[in-house]
């Protein structure tokens, strides 16, 4: 759909209603100002494909504003196996827009990391995951703390195909991610995990939506975050699983961890199951941090402070634990754990 | 031959504690020096937890009456962390799982907090790998998170192997033994002994198995918030043999 003949989503809208459209788009929302183009980078020996057109089937909002915006469009093609592909992104200017198709025929490892001072970034990225291929995917959010930044992925994972998606959000003012990924055969399977450390006035509102088309299929999500000052963070998720998925396994955790009285966090899993004989399980908690763990780590001479910043940093970096691939964990950990320091350093 | 000098590292004095209102301990006194082990033995619900955790610092127990002091010094202004970095030690009946903190890291950091002197990574690696090869420990626990997914066992002996590394004054071991094996019971009470030759111990126990393998030097009999009989070994072996029930006349 054309975006300017969209009508903007009402707040009714599971997906709107935290993040209303009009908060998110970089200026007003009948709008599609100019933008600059997303720097794609890649690592090693894989070369990004210049493409020229995408197409705009869109019926979502973002997506449709993102298509009309325009910016970089790139396409990383995956045929042979590699350990891990690093895509460095840069956002420069006012308004930055860019995409990014990855077409998976064999099994990798690829780590996106965000990075810049632009005012406002907007990233689209798709992928297909072809039959009995693997991906590792890592997306690190590291903007800059005044940016506004909106992302969509869309993700099909063809039968016997597996998706590991990780997210790493440490950047920018006001994100809103919209993360959809459809296991459209059997045997497919997704395991993913978001990881938020929301401080200040941070506001990040994460929505993931895992589309179980067919039987056999496989998904894990954990989403954690902490929230210090007056911050809020949002983690919705919606979990279909189609009328005749039959053996499906699915399951949704969301953690928050309030860290202040002002900070403010929402966790709401969504479930729609049609299918008869599926396991299907969400659950979600937020919480201050654990007495008793900080009273542990006291009793073995750590200050408060260092032992609430173990405790948060054991917490987030917990959200990776159901990724197998050793690579991605290893980088995303890494990445955590050097932002944790430097925000204990000031 | 000179006189071999004692040192005071534990003092209780007429203590008395209270949990939201409720009074637990009724006037406890109590003092453990250097190199000695004292058994504390009791029905469940005696008082014998809170005492261990009142002297480490919990917040959740309230000191109505009495002092503690350490090493002297009293203990009232000093937070549970300054407690751990002045030489006190509690070994957990239920120690807390940190899920994300992998034991490798925790242990490096409580021993860096501890210290005066942050331990270098080399020196501190052959100090680890010494210590758990006391209890034999796997290497691969280094990795794991803290107790978390852990069996009764596995946390007891990383308890030990944190008091091992810590090297404190004052041990305070609740409930150490339960849930051990007899095997894994045998090299926690190793542990335990390489500790209690420099420092105060105090041992909190239902079982006299492991006063098999630590021999306490004072065994105390604690009913209804009152140590109401202190003795030696043998005290041990007879509450084992007869319950409670005899010293209830004198409570």
């Amino acid at each position: 759909m054309i975006y300017q003949k969209m009508a903007i989503p009402p707040r009714s809208e599971h997906l709107w209603r935290y993040t209303p459209w009009p908060r998110i788009h970089p200026s007003s929302p009948d709008e599609v100002p100019d933008v600059v183009d997303l720097v794609f980078s890649v690592d090693g020996g894989h070369t990004l494909e210049a493409i020229e057109e995408l197409e705009n089937s869109h019926d979502d909002i973002a997506r449709a504003f993102l298509h009309s915006a325009g910016g970089s469009k790139n396409r990383l093609l995956i045929s042979q196996d590699s350990d891990i592909i690093q895509v460095h992104v840069r956002a420069t200017g006012n308004i930055a827009v860019g995409h990014l198709h990855l077409d998976v025929k064999a099994s990798c490892a690829v780590l996106i990391h965000l990075s810049g001072e632009a005012e406002w970034v907007g990233i689209h990225v798709t992928g297909n995951v072809q039959p009995n291929t693997q991906i590792a995917y890592g997306f690190i959010n590291e903007l800059d703390t005044n940016t506004k930044f909106l992302r969509c992925e869309d993700w099909l994972v063809e039968r016997d195909g597996e998706l590991e998606h990780a997210t790493l959000s440490i950047g920018g003012s006001r994100c809103k991610s919209d993360l959809r990924s459809t296991l459209n055969g059997t045997g497919s399977s997704i395991r993913q995990s978001v990881t938020a450390n929301a401080v200040g006035s941070r506001h990040d509102d994460e929505h993931v939506e895992i589309h179980h088309l067919h039987g056999h299929t496989f998904s894990d999500l954990v989403m954690n975050s902490a929230c210090s000052g007056s911050s809020h963070f949002i983690a919705t998720g919606l979990l279909t699983i189609a009328e005749g998925a039959n053996k499906t396994d699915a399951s949704q955790v969301f953690r928050n961890l309030l860290l202040s009285k002002k900070a403010r966090a929402e966790a709401i899993p969504e479930l729609e199951v049609l299918a008869d004989d599926v396991s299907a399980a969400h659950g979600a908690a937020s919480a201050p941090v654990d007495p008793n763990q900080m009273h542990y780590l006291m009793s073995r001479g750590l200050s408060p402070d260092e032992s609430q910043a173990l405790i948060v940093g054991g917490f987030l970096l917990n959200a990776f634990s159901n990724l197998t691939n050793k690579y991605l964990t290893e980088e995303m950990q890494t990445r955590l754990t050097v932002h944790l320091e430097c925000e204990l350093k000031g | 031959m000179g006189e071999a000098v004692t040192e005071e590292v534990l003092r209780v004095e007429n203590l008395h504690v209270s949990v939201e209102g409720t009074p637990i301990l009724k006037g406890v006194n109590l003092i453990i020096n250097r190199g000695e082990i004292h058994a504390v033995m009791g029905r469940n619900g005696a008082g014998k937890s809170t005492l261990a955790n009142v002297v480490m610092g919990h917040p959740a127990y309230e000191i109505t009456e009495g002092r503690v002091f350490f090493k002297g010094s009293p203990l009232e202004e000093l937070e549970v962390f300054e407690r751990a970095r002045a030489g006190m030690f509690l070994s957990f009946q239920y120690p807390a799982s940190i899920p994300g903190v992998q034991v490798g890291n925790f242990l490096k950091k409580s021993v860096a907090s501890v210290r005066d002197e942050p331990p270098k990574g080399r020196a501190f690696r052959k100090e680890l790998n010494a210590a758990m090869e006391k209890l034999s420990m796997d290497k691969s626990f280094l990795s794991r998170y803290v107790n978390d997914g852990f069996s009764g066992g596995e946390k007891k002996r990383l308890e030990i192997l944190q008091m091992l590394l810590l090297e404190p004054h004052l041990a305070l071991l609740d409930e150490t033994d339960s849930g051990l094996d007899i095997d894994a019971l045998r090299i926690v009470a190793q542990g335990i002994n390489e500790v209690a030759v420099n420092s105060g111990c105090l041992i909190i126990t239902h079982y006299q198995r492991l006063l098999d393998l630590v021999k306490p030097d004072f065994v105390h009999a604690m009913i209804d918030g009152v140590i109401i009989k202190t003795g030696g070994p043998e005290l041990a072996l007879r509450l084992e043999d007869q319950g409670y029930d005899w010293l209830d006349v004198a409570a």
